[in-house]
């Protein structure tokens, strides 16, 4: 009778929020990777960078030392006049050599040709001094010391420098190299922010994307869940009104079925009777087997009366109409006494007077069904039936000894048709019950102000 | 001769009809008037007058008891005759509540009506039978259910006497003059009997008198 099935929200659109959720991300976590990853490796390039220097350097002033010492054993050998410590000066001489060839052998790989032009170039000078030397070598000492400074002066001091030359060149291409590699490595880091950028505003972009369609979906959802709110609202009230209109229908229908009832069939059968009545005392003796007749008559109408009676009580009980709720309260309790194993105390001096219909049965339904369902489920020996009243509102209270149940997880249709009554005067029902402990049906009502309803 | 003059008040044209001849039969009685509605009956018995209103409960626009209590209370001498469906003792002490004398179910009307007509014209209370043997059931089960002890026992036979004569309708001073007591005597038997029995008004004692069977 509602509305078709509502529509889940589409899945499509949960994809793609997944899709873009996602990319981005991946892309966060993508950039992140890569920052770490490329700091990491300029860390690594720098390090080898200043090592590599720092290793050219070792090397260079090693270099640098040996041919100093060289230089210093070629000066001393020139000096030294006597013939018996020639054979160890040559020795270290040539000790020196080895050591300074190791040492240029030593300097790390070479890296580009420039760097191998200088140190070839440096290699070159020394060779070129040793040449020197070794001429210087072969003479005799007393030749030497004649030759000695002029020898220094000419040749050895401007190798000398030469060599301290191409040593400071290299030197200096080592710290051009440094600088360059830095150079590089800032290039690289701009690389890196310009790339970081791109994904960062690509992120952005999405990320902007994605809130704003979030919020947009979210605006829709809300609006829809407003909207079916509404709507639940509206049916449920509806609903609500339905039942109520039902239950007034039904009571409308007892009522007037039962009227019917006592009305029609029972004034006839009240009449028939009195007639019967009437012809058997006219009779009066007269003819046994005809009033034997009409006395069977009689108790056939008398059985009739009262079922009918009893329907039409059933169905309406009269004295609703006739002496008001306290008194139908009363005769309930009593009728049910005298039904069943359960006696039935009913407490009802203070039931308001002048109540509208509508709360009269209510009340009247209420007590019967609780009374019932005592009977038939709970085995009580005894139940209450107290009606308070208190200023604004009235408390109708049945309570019994019975089994009691799980008022929890039994509620039978009983409960609930009682509930909804309760509900439709704008009161409240609670059932209190323990398995065992008997069972408290209360409900409360708000008195309607006179004149209403 | 002195013939009670009777109004009949049902709201089915049958069930008057019935009633009339049951009620013309009689020579002593005879209907004056025949009213379909509680208010009409109100009205045509500040007219008429009659000894006796026979009386249905369940009428509409003014139910008999309705009707019963303000023809009680405008004409003290006219006595009423209550027609009912029902048995219950709701009904029974709220038509005695209202001044009704007898009480008469429907389906028993015709054997019982002249009978009670004329109880009801001496002043004192009728039942239907089967109305008593109701009450005295509900009576005897609340006793046994509820383990209750009956309190009749406790009265003295000069209470129970004075019970008796009380559910008859009769007045203390005509109780007084009948056991030869004072009145002031009477009033306090009857006091203590209705603290004993905890009965608040006559028809309470009335209804308690139907019940133990002691009137009928």
């Amino acid at each position: 009778m509602n509305a078709p099935e509502p529509t889940p929200p589409s899945g499509k659109l949960r994809w793609l929020f997944l899709w873009v959720s996602g990319l981005l991300l991946a892309l966060l976590l993508g950039s992140g990777v890569l920052v770490v990853r490329f700091l990491a490796e300029m860390r690594t390039q720098e390090l080898a960078a200043t090592r590599a220097l720092a290793e050219r350097t070792r090397a260079l002033s090693g270099l640098w030392l040996s041919i100093q010492s060289y230089d210093q054993a070629v000066q001393q050998f020139v000096a030294q006049t006597a013939a018996d410590l020639d054979t160890e000066a040559r020795r270290r001489l040539d000790r020196l050599t080895l050591e300074i060839d190791s040492d240029f052998d030593r300097y790390p790989s070479v890296l580009d040709s420039q760097e191998a032009a200088l140190l070839n170039g440096m290699r070159g000078i020394f060779s070129q001094q040793r040449t020197l030397y070794v001429t210087i070598l072969a003479a005799r000492p007393a030749e030497r010391r004649r030759q000695a400074d002029s020898l220094l002066a000419r040749h050895l001091i401007p190798v000398q420098k030469q060599i301290l030359d191409w040593s400071g060149k290299l030197q200096v291409w080592n710290g051009d190299r440094l600088q360059h590699a830095d150079q590089g490595l800032v290039i690289q880091f701009a690389n890196l922010q310009a790339n970081l950028s791109r994904v960062l505003a690509i992120a952005f972009g999405s990320g902007l994307l994605l809130v704003l369609g979030s919020m947009a979906y979210i605006v829709r959802l809300d609006r829809q869940t407003r909207a079916r709110y509404v709507d639940l609202v509206r049916s449920q009230h509806a609903l609500e009104q339905l039942s109520a209109r039902l239950v007034d229908a039904q009571e409308t229908e007892r009522r007037s079925i039962s009227r019917e009832l006592h009305d029609e069939v029972g004034q006839s059968l009240g009449a028939l009777l009195v007639d019967i009545g009437r012809l058997s005392t006219a009779l009066s003796g007269d003819h046994p087997e005809v009033k034997a007749q009409l006395d069977n008559l009689k108790s056939v109408a008398e059985r009739t009366f009262q079922a009918v009676r009893n329907m039409a009580l059933l169905l309406r009980p009269s004295m609703l109409d006739d002496l008001g709720l306290a008194a139908a309260l009363e005769w309930q309790g009593r009728e049910i006494s005298r039904r069943s194993e359960m006696e039935v105390s009913v407490e009802s001096e203070s039931v308001p007077e002048d109540l509208p219909d509508e709360y009269n049965i209510s009340i009247y339904r209420l007590v019967q069904e609780a009374l019932n369902n005592a009977v038939r489920h709970s085995g009580a020996r005894n139940a209450k039936v107290v009606v308070e009243s208190l200023a604004k509102s009235m408390v109708v209270r049945v309570a019994d000894d019975g089994r009691g149940f799980d008022p929890v997880r039994s509620r039978g249709m009983g409960i609930l048709g009682m509930e909804e009554r309760v509900k439709h005067l704008g009161g409240t029902l609670r059932v209190e019950s323990q398995p065992g402990k008997g069972a408290t049906v209360t409900a409360e009502l708000p008195i309607p102000a006179r004149g209403t309803v | 001769m002195n013939q009670t003059r009777i109004l009949l008040a049902d709201d089915h044209t049958l069930i008057r009809a019935g009633l009339r001849m049951v009620v013309d039969a009689q020579p002593d009685l005879t209907v004056v008037g025949e009213a379909s509605d509680g208010r009409e009956a109100v009205a045509m018995a500040g007219q008429l007058k009659p000894g006796v209103v026979v009386m249905d409960i369940g009428m509409p626009s003014l139910n008999g008891i309705e009707a019963t209590r303000q023809i009680r209370a405008a004409l003290p001498d006219t006595q009423v005759v209550m027609l009912s469906m029902h048995s219950d003792e709701g009904y029974v002490l709220r038509a005695l509540k209202a001044g009704a004398k007898a009480y008469l179910l429907k389906d028993s009307a015709e054997a019982d009506l002249a009978r009670a007509i004329r109880a009801a014209v001496a002043g004192k209370s009728f039942f239907s039978p089967a109305v008593g043997q109701v009450l005295l059931q509900d009576y005897m089960r609340r006793l046994e259910r509820t383990g209750a002890e009956d309190s009749y026992e406790l009265l003295t036979p000069r209470e129970r006497e004075i019970l008796q004569l009380v559910a008859e309708g009769k007045s203390s001073k005509e109780i007084a003059t009948l056991l030869n007591l004072s009145v002031y005597t009477v009033e306090t038997h009857r006091a203590k009997l209705m603290q004993k029995l905890n009965l608040r008004s006559v028809p309470e004692v009335i209804l308690y008198a139907v019940r133990k069977g002691i009137i009928r």
